[in-house]
């Protein structure tokens, strides 16, 4: 990359300032709140006692995180205004769940922590624990690429060399504060941190979007947007970089990413009641198109300005072509949008817009790191050992799990090697989990003849999706191709819908094949030991 | 196109505008809702607390 583009950022001490002072504030908490934590639902669901704004905050918090904002940024700068439906549809989606209260309503009045929890009572211990594996293997996974291009960031947007090693050193530094607090405090500290990056990032976003319209003009943004992406700049059925069956993915995605994908729906459990659940998701769904269109938006305003405004030698790297959108193989693309807010914001205002992205970069990772290692301990480890385990055993492998996993994605964003975009990258590793999890939560909620056997196999079956994932879908692809003589371009949307449509054919399937004996009812043994349970801690 | 143009344009600046008012409502509702969240939590601190100490009390209190 040339790198006098990054000598122009106006990032300066003051804002390090800024920077630091967030980031010592949110240690302060971790350790403030630490003398809460005496119980596992008051380590992992805050006690049960978030209202219904702060649940919009915390969900806001954990789902707008800056790999959010990398992510739909790139495909903002790829795909221009069309790359915007993947935000409606989540909003819709979201709204839809909220005022219906379709999956999350039962799911809260079930009074269960974990997606998996629930799995044991509606079809057994063994469907919990299989799950369990899946759901944690996806979901960190899935984070994998988190710490990479929120550093990514960092850097871009400070102005740090990215040749050296920048990345790797912010990485580093970023990932120990967020262990130390995440560990130390549990979900209370994260839903405190997400309402006070809440309260800083929706500051920064309008005020952003409003300096990047009124730089940039939105004549010409649309004009450049239309000049040089035609009408696929704008209709996404249209649009080369996504298409239908893109569409009929995003669908699917945005379903999942607020009813199904644990993180999310850790935050409805932690609701007082299904009323506050209900109203959080209806208002969290302004939220949940906001955390894809704005990013969205300041993709193609980064991509207007390369276009427009950058020296030469920078257009010339980032859009080779005098059509389409920026070069989707270049692999230091990412830099592209924090350099241009390095660019458009005044010193001062850029400290606090870099210290909400690091607070949306931690309470996204927070949040994760509890949500996976919690499954692991309450899912897979604590009934595997028959659930004696006492709260501080409990609590102490949480911690470790936090550590183990988080050491993980250090090295997963150091050397995966990658392929293919960010967000098509974050949707199909979460669809190892989410297609056998959203076959198993609907049918489980409101399929009386679902049974443990179907549900065993749609799980298992729902593990197809890793097929997406780049390097094996690009070896797929040649292997489809030597063997059918095809030319055919495999894509992520592609694989995951088969996987979806595949896991819903075997579970309905294996559910009415091998029925449930009702003699082992697993409802009642389940609500057996987890009454035990409760008595217990 | 310039009805795709019209739509996004009113997507982005609606939903700019509903953010604005939502984020006013959250932040304002949501610091009284984790200061009720602290409130709840330090009784349950106080519950179990009291728990633990009445195997410990005298069979005469």
């Amino acid at each position: 990359m040339p790198l006098e583009i990054l000598h122009g950022t106006n990032f300066a001490t003051v804002d390090w300032i800024i920077v630091g002072l967030y980031l010592a504030i949110s240690v302060m908490i971790g350790l403030e709140v630490r003398r809460y934590v005496n119980s596992m639902a008051a380590y992992v669901g805050a006690g049960r006692q978030v209202g219904t704004w702060l649940g919009i905050a915390t969900m806001t918090g954990t789902e707008m995180g800056l790999i959010t904002v990398m992510y739909n940024a790139e495909a903002g700068m790829k795909g221009g205004f069309a790359a915007f439906h993947i935000g409606v549809i989540a909003g819709l989606v979201t709204l839809i769940i909220g005022l219906s209260g379709f999956i999350v309503g039962p799911l809260r009045r079930h009074g269960v922590l974990t997606i998996p929890e629930y799995y044991e009572r509606r079809y057994g211990r063994n469907v919990r624990i299989v799950g369990g594996i899946i759901l944690a293997g996806a979901g960190i996974l899935n984070m994998g690429l988190f710490l990479k291009y929120g550093s990514v960031f960092i850097v871009g947007i400070t102005g740090m060399n990215p040749n050296g090693n920048a990345v790797a050193t912010v990485m580093t530094v970023m990932l120990l504060l967020v262990l130390f607090y995440t560990v130390l405090g549990g979900m209370i500290s994260v839903v405190i941190t997400d309402y006070l990056q809440f309260v800083v990032l929706s500051f920064g976003i309008v005020v952003t979007t409003v300096l990047a319209i009124n730089q940039l003009g939105w004549q010409e943004i649309v004009s450049t947007v239309e000049s040089r992406m035609q009408l696929g700049g704008f209709d996404p059925t249209a649009s080369p970089v996504f298409g239908p069956s893109y569409v009929m993915w995003m669908i699917a995605a945005g379903l999942v990413s607020c009813a199904i994908w644990p993180t999310a729906v850790a935050r409805a459990l932690a609701m007082k009641d299904e009323r506050s659940v209900r109203r959080q998701y209806t208002f969290s769904s302004i939220s949940f198109a906001v955390r894809a269109i704005i990013p969205m938006f300041w993709g193609v305003c980064t991509f207007v300005w390369i276009a427009n405004h950058a020296p030469e030698n920078i257009q010339q790297h980032f859009l080779p072509n005098q059509t389409g959108g920026i070069n989707p193989e270049l692999a230091d693309r990412f830099y592209a949008m924090p350099i241009y807010l390095g660019q458009l914001l005044p010193s001062g205002l850029i400290g606090v817009i870099t210290a909400a992205m690091v607070a949306a970069f931690m309470s996204t990772h927070d949040s994760y790191l509890l949500c996976w290692s919690s499954v692991i301990t309450q899912d897979v480890i604590a009934p595997l050992k028959n659930d004696n385990l006492s709260v501080r055993a409990r609590i102490a492998i949480t911690r470790c799990g936090i550590v183990c996993i988080g050491i993980f994605v250090w090295w997963w964003g150091l050397f995966y090697p990658g392929g293919g975009g960010l967000w098509e990258y974050m949707v199909i590793t979460g669809a190892i989990y989410f297609t056998g999890a959203g076959v198993l939560l609907v049918g489980g909620l409101y399929w009386s003849r679902a049974s443990r056997r179907g549900a065993m196999a749609a799980l298992l079956t729902g593990c197809s999706a890793l097929l997406g994932l780049g390097p094996i879908r690009t070896r797929l692809t040649d292997l489809l191709q030597s063997s059918t003589g095809l030319e055919l371009k495999l894509t992520e949307a592609h694989v995951g819908l088969f996987s979806v449509c595949l896991t819903i054919v075997v579970f309905v399937l294996v559910s009415l094949c091998c029925p449930d004996d009702p003699a082992e009812d697993p409802l009642t043994a389940a609500d057996d030991k987890l009454a035990a349970a409760g008595e217990e801690s | 196109m310039t009805i795709w143009q019209t739509i996004w344009a009113i997507t982005l600046f609606g939903l700019l505008a509903v953010f604005v008012v939502l984020a006013v409502a959250v932040t304002v509702l949501g610091a009284r809702d984790v200061i009720q969240m602290l409130q709840g939590l330090n009784d349950q601190l106080e519950q179990s607390a009291d728990e633990q100490d009445e195997p410990a009390r005298p069979p005469s209190e």
